[in-house]
């Protein structure tokens, strides 16, 4: 095999779709939360959903990640069909996500947050495995938590909860992150070592979906960028494509 | 005066594995379980059952009664997993209401209301026990090893998966964890342990009959919890400790007319409680409502 094929070959590794949502609907009670959308999630892509608040990206992920069940349409896993799955066999699939409001565990220390989603079943007296215990240092070191693991996670200060979501997410191995709202409310110190996790991580092979209202963070960070209103993905393109449009901008800044 | 000491430590560590038993569920779990006592009974009746019919082997009635304790609690694991907060606490207490029923009306088990008399003493490799102290060194094995096991649950990565699941039910779910699983297994694990508190309480007073087993049981084992600290290892230990001493404690009291003792241990438990979850609510053993390191 020459050169060229090689490159070929990986090209196509790395640009394979991994999730693929095909005519998504979901309706709760009257309320069309998210009409017929089709978003594919390309291997090693940063994608970036946009929209303004109630536009349904958490919608989204809560049906990709089986919290919802979809009214109708499919969501496929490397090709595998995602319905009716369990979420923690969506999440032991290698789907990982965070939460707009955290959901740390609050009264667990910070080394026992990331400890614990590191252990996947519950067997009784299971020890870390060493790999996974230099894992779980490394992901304090590179969040900077590792003179806080021993403070419980509701004894944290705002930024450092952040982080904490985010080493949880960084411990798993996951290789598809779906990140909501990682970065709001952070100052720009924080923001910067924010940014460079992300991307630092993007480049070993994780796939990575956020949301996300910091214009910043979408600039920064994405390949591609998705806009949502009103539970529809309006338009879907490079960040610049999409921030540029006035239309977008007049839905996502409020002059309609 | 060293019999009454005995007495008293005994029942204590009873109540003791039960109050442990209860905040491996409660404290860990976040499963507010009514239907404690039932399962305690369970473990009596079991024990009274095997003994008197088949074999008076110590090690072979607890095994019988860890099982089938395991096994009904399953009957509570299943509410336990549809439904949450208050609302279990209400099918919990549905399950109690019915477990009573059983216990008082399935006569040719339980021997209905007069209960089951004669129950003989246990044997162990060929010891007999049958004096205070013999159970009162069985009463102390038995919750010494309920409390290392459940030390090691807790501290392990099971107790993780429990703590987890209380804290925030969707991100564990989100992380990989099953809740049914880890739910069932620590409502049968807590279940079976209680199971031994019923045996050894059958096999000291030789006699078991409902009256152990209500609701009040039910709800004096949850201020255990509460009082000593819910979600701490040793806090149901000392709950139990406080709340067994205080009717004790109260008879030495001059000036409280002994037709009145009741009425005034129903006041001071009320009034701990409540201070208790205004100033302490991590219980006595727990934390400080502020940061503060146990």
């Amino acid at each position: 095999m020459n050169m060229a094929q090689a490159n070929a070959q990986t090209e196509v590794k790395t640009n394979q779709v991994l999730l693929e949502v095909r005519d998504l609907n979901k309706n709760f009670g009257g309320l069309k939360a998210i009409t017929d959308v089709n978003l594919d999630l390309p291997a090693g892509i940063i994608t970036t959903l946009v929209g303004p608040n109630g536009a349904g990206k958490t919608t989204l992920f809560n049906m990709i990640t089986g919290h919802l069940t979809p009214s109708s349409g499919t969501i496929h896993w490397q090709g595998e069909p995602l319905g009716g799955v369990a979420p923690w066999r969506i999440a032991r699939k290698g789907i990982a996500r965070t939460f707009q409001d955290l959901r740390l565990f609050n009264h667990m220390t910070v080394e026992q947050n990331i400890q614990t989603v590191m252990e996947r079943s519950c067997w009784l007296w299971q020890s870390l495995p060493s790999a996974m215990a230099e894992k779980l240092e490394q992901v304090l070191e590179e969040t900077g938590l590792a003179a806080k693991r021993h403070e419980r996670a509701i004894d944290l200060a705002y930024a450092e909860r952040k982080f904490l979501s985010l080493a949880r997410i960084m411990a798993v191995d996951a290789t598809l992150w779906l990140l909501d709202e990682p970065a709001s409310g952070l100052d720009p110190r924080s923001f910067d070592r924010f940014v460079a996790l992300l991307k630092e991580y993007a480049h070993r092979d994780v796939t990575i979906c956020i949301i996300e209202h910091n214009l910043d963070i979408v600039i920064r960070l994405s390949d591609t960028v998705a806009f949502l209103d009103q539970g529809k993905i309006l338009a879907q393109g490079s960040s610049e494509d999409i921030l540029k449009d006035p239309h977008l901008a007049a839905i996502y800044f409020g002059d309609r | 005066m060293l019999a009454y000491i005995q007495n008293i430590i005994v029942l204590f560590s009873i109540n003791a594995i039960l109050a442990l038993t209860l905040n491996f569920i409660m404290g860990y779990a976040g499963i507010f379980s009514l239907a404690h006592a039932i399962f305690f009974g369970i473990g009596a009746y079991t024990a009274a059952f095997v003994a008197l019919n088949y074999t008076d082997s110590l090690l072979l009635c607890m095994l019988a009664a860890m099982g089938v304790s395991a096994t009904i609690s399953m009957a509570l694991a299943l509410p336990a997993l549809r439904v949450r907060g208050e609302y279990f606490v209400a099918a919990s207490l549905g399950l109690q209401m019915i477990g009573v029923t059983i216990f008082s009306e399935w006569k040719s088990v339980t021997g209905g209301l007069g209960g089951m008399v004669g129950i003989p003493p246990p044997v162990l490799f060929g010891y007999t026990f049958t004096t205070t102290s013999d159970f009162l060194m069985l009463a102390a094995a038995i919750l010494g090893g309920i409390l290392i096991v459940t030390a090691l649950l807790v501290h392990g990565s099971f107790g993780r998966s429990l703590m987890a699941l209380r804290d925030s039910e969707s991100a564990a779910q989100a992380y990989g964890k099953s809740v049914n699983a880890v739910k069932t297994l620590s409502v049968a694990v807590s279940a079976g342990l209680a199971a031994l508190g019923g045996v050894l309480y059958a096999f000291y007073m030789s006699f078991v009959n409902v009256e152990v087993f209500t609701l009040d049981m039910s709800i004096l084992l949850m201020a255990m919890v509460i009082i000593g600290g819910t979600g701490t290892l040793l806090g149901p230990v000392v709950g139990a400790a406080i709340v067994m001493a205080l009717p004790a404690a109260l008879t030495y009291v001059p000036y409280i007319p002994a037709s009145q003792l009741g009425t005034i241990q129903q006041i001071i438990y009320g009034s701990a409680m409540v201070l208790l979850m205004m100033y302490r609510p991590g219980g006595l053993v727990g934390r400080r409502k502020k940061g503060g390191a146990t």
